[in-house]
């Protein structure tokens, strides 16, 4: 009887990947939960997390602007996210301000611009709204391109500077005495997060790419001390996030955004209860407690 | 002088309104060990934060005989190896402690090149000379503070510095381990074509190959002389304005604190 009714499950999901639209917005799961994933590294490791609501409201800002000067939200919304970036690496480099303040001024400051814009705007509001709540459904060619483009850039920028990245992540000033362009790394980074954001808000939406850009890094610091294993499992649970949230959503009809995040959060929750690194750190702080106690 | 790795030159670093350091000159030759000393806020880590390309300053900087300023000061840092306080680290943090002593040489592999099994085999030696051989597969984060800052020393040393800065690397260790860490110190200076650049509070925990001393307070140097006399109760009485006797065991001069 259970199998049964599986079988039928299977059968609808491939019967409805059979049509375009779900074949792109399938795709497009891969690509956000892919390129969101391998951000989320970076936010988890250097513990920022607030740069992807930072972001996700600079492009909001940016497309109500866009609408208010009739220019295409979205490019304005990606504008908008790539200036936050330029402004908030030398801003963190060089104000005595802490990152994580700076990204929470800058975050209030450019939803008051969003909320600005929206009181001036005369027309529709759907356009920018849509981009806090995202539509898979909607998604034109192009939407498609763009965030393949960003997904392999991200991914190019990996391969190729894994070494930097390493040191950078590990320490930002170690990494500069020896010679590393951090400040490149860390701009390109920046850069990135501008880039992956805006062009997963008409996919996923504002709202659900921060849970997207902390959740799947979150889940692999359970799991692995290695970094390259790091990058593949955190890919894994942003696409396994986006996939399996979109295929519940699509079975039992709830909104796609929630149970994408729920389904982040529960891939959270099951590497944090297995997680073998735990009971290692646990053992570790006991043999160095041990060690201490016996000098 | 001719042959000077380091030569600062009426150096000062503002911030904020406040002097931190004050038209210092300072000169520091091939193959020497400096200590630095001082009171707390004295300015020996913006010192070494000059000299290191991290802080902004006025004056003359000259190194490797040639005069940088803030900006062309960071594109030699890749010669200047520098070993911080204490390596604060995430214990859940993916890097092995092997790993994060090759990050010591990314910046002269170059880009786009991988390390490869040379600065691996560099690196494990390394790594055994500061007895943390056996440690290399072990996360880094559950590495003790002493082990920690061995691994550092390490990192530094892969990046075949010409001069190494230790902002006190033995703070926060226990006296065993300081002592270890010390005589690490001594072998990397005996070993390596090293001027090194040693910030301590501790005068009774001086490596043994530093002969020389430069004081500051608040921001200006001080004394700047061989260690037989600086580690006089008066000078430091003064420098810390506290008193402090010295007194002589087998030979070698030591503070008490009273």
């Amino acid at each position: 009887m259970m199998e049964s009714g599986l079988f039928h499950m299977v059968e609808q999901i491939l019967e409805i990947l059979r049509y375009p639209p779900i074949q792109r917005a399938a795709l497009v799961c891969v690509l956000c939960g892919a390129s969101c994933a391998l951000l989320s590294v970076f936010v988890v490791l250097m513990r920022m997390p607030l740069i992807g609501v930072c972001m996700s409201h600079a492009a909001f800002a940016g497309a109500v602007l866009g609408m208010l000067l009739g220019v295409n939200p979205f490019l304005s919304g990606m504008i908008m996210c790539l200036l936050a970036a330029a402004v908030l690496g030398p801003l963190s480099d060089r104000a005595d301000i802490a990152p994580e303040n700076l990204l929470g001024i800058l975050f209030s400051f450019l939803m008051g611009i969003a909320f600005l814009g929206m009181g001036i705007l005369t027309q529709t509001k759907a356009g920018a709204l849509n981009l806090m709540w995202g539509s898979l459904l909607t998604l034109t060619n192009a939407d498609v391109l763009v965030l393949a483009a960003v997904t392999v850039v991200l991914l190019v920028f990996i391969t190729f500077f894994f070494k930097e990245i390493r040191a950078v992540l590990f320490n930002r000033r170690l990494a500069a005495s020896a010679g590393v362009p951090e400040r490149m790394i860390y701009y390109a980074l920046l850069f990135l997060t501008g880039a992956v954001v805006s062009s997963n808000l008409a996919t996923v939406g504002g709202l659900l790419i921060f849970a997207l850009l902390v959740q799947p890094g979150a889940t692999a610091l359970q799991l692995t001390y290695n970094l390259k294993f790091f990058f593949f499992l955190a890919a894994l649970a942003g696409v396994l996030a986006c996939g399996l949230g979109l295929i519940l959503s699509y079975l039992f009809d709830i909104p796609s955004g929630a149970s994408v995040v729920l389904m982040a959060t529960l891939l959270f929750a099951l590497a944090f209860v297995f997680s073998p690194k735990r009971r290692l750190t646990k053992i570790a702080e006991r043999s160095s407690s041990d060690e201490r106690d016996t000098r | 002088m001719a042959g000077a790795m380091i030569a600062l030159s009426n150096v000062s670093v503002r911030k904020h309104k406040t002097l931190l350091l004050s038209a210092i000159d300072l000169r520091v030759s091939q193959n020497e060990f400096l200590g630095i000393i001082g009171p707390n806020g004295a300015g020996k880590t913006t010192l070494l934060n000059v000299i290191a390309g991290f802080e902004k300053f006025t004056g003359t900087l000259s190194l490797f005989g040639e005069a940088r300023t803030w900006k062309r000061a960071r594109g030699v840092r890749r010669r200047v190896g520098y070993v911080p306080q204490a390596l604060q680290i995430d214990p859940g943090f993916p890097i092995l402690a092997i790993q994060a002593v090759m990050t010591g040489a990314a910046g002269r592999v170059g880009l786009f090149r991988s390390p490869g099994r040379e600065i691996y085999e560099e690196a494990l030696q390394l790594m055994d000379m500061m007895r943390v051989g056996h440690l290399a597969r072990r996360p880094l984060g559950h590495l003790s503070g002493g082990e920690r800052q061995k691994v550092s020393l390490a990192r530094a040393i892969l990046q075949k510095p010409e001069v190494l800065l230790l902002d006190e690397p033995t703070a926060n260790l226990d006296i065993a381990v300081q002592k270890e860490v010390l005589n690490l110190i001594d072998e990397i200076s005996e070993r390596q074509s090293l001027s090194i650049l040693f910030v301590t509070h501790d005068f009774n925990m001086l490596p043994a190959r530093m002969k020389r001393v430069a004081m500051l307070k608040d921001g200006r140097k001080y004394f700047d002389g061989p260690i037989g006399h600086a580690l006089s109760g008066e000078a430091l009485s003064r420098l810390f304005e506290y008193p402090l006797e010295t007194f002589e065991r087998d030979g070698k001069r030591f503070v008490s604190y009273g």
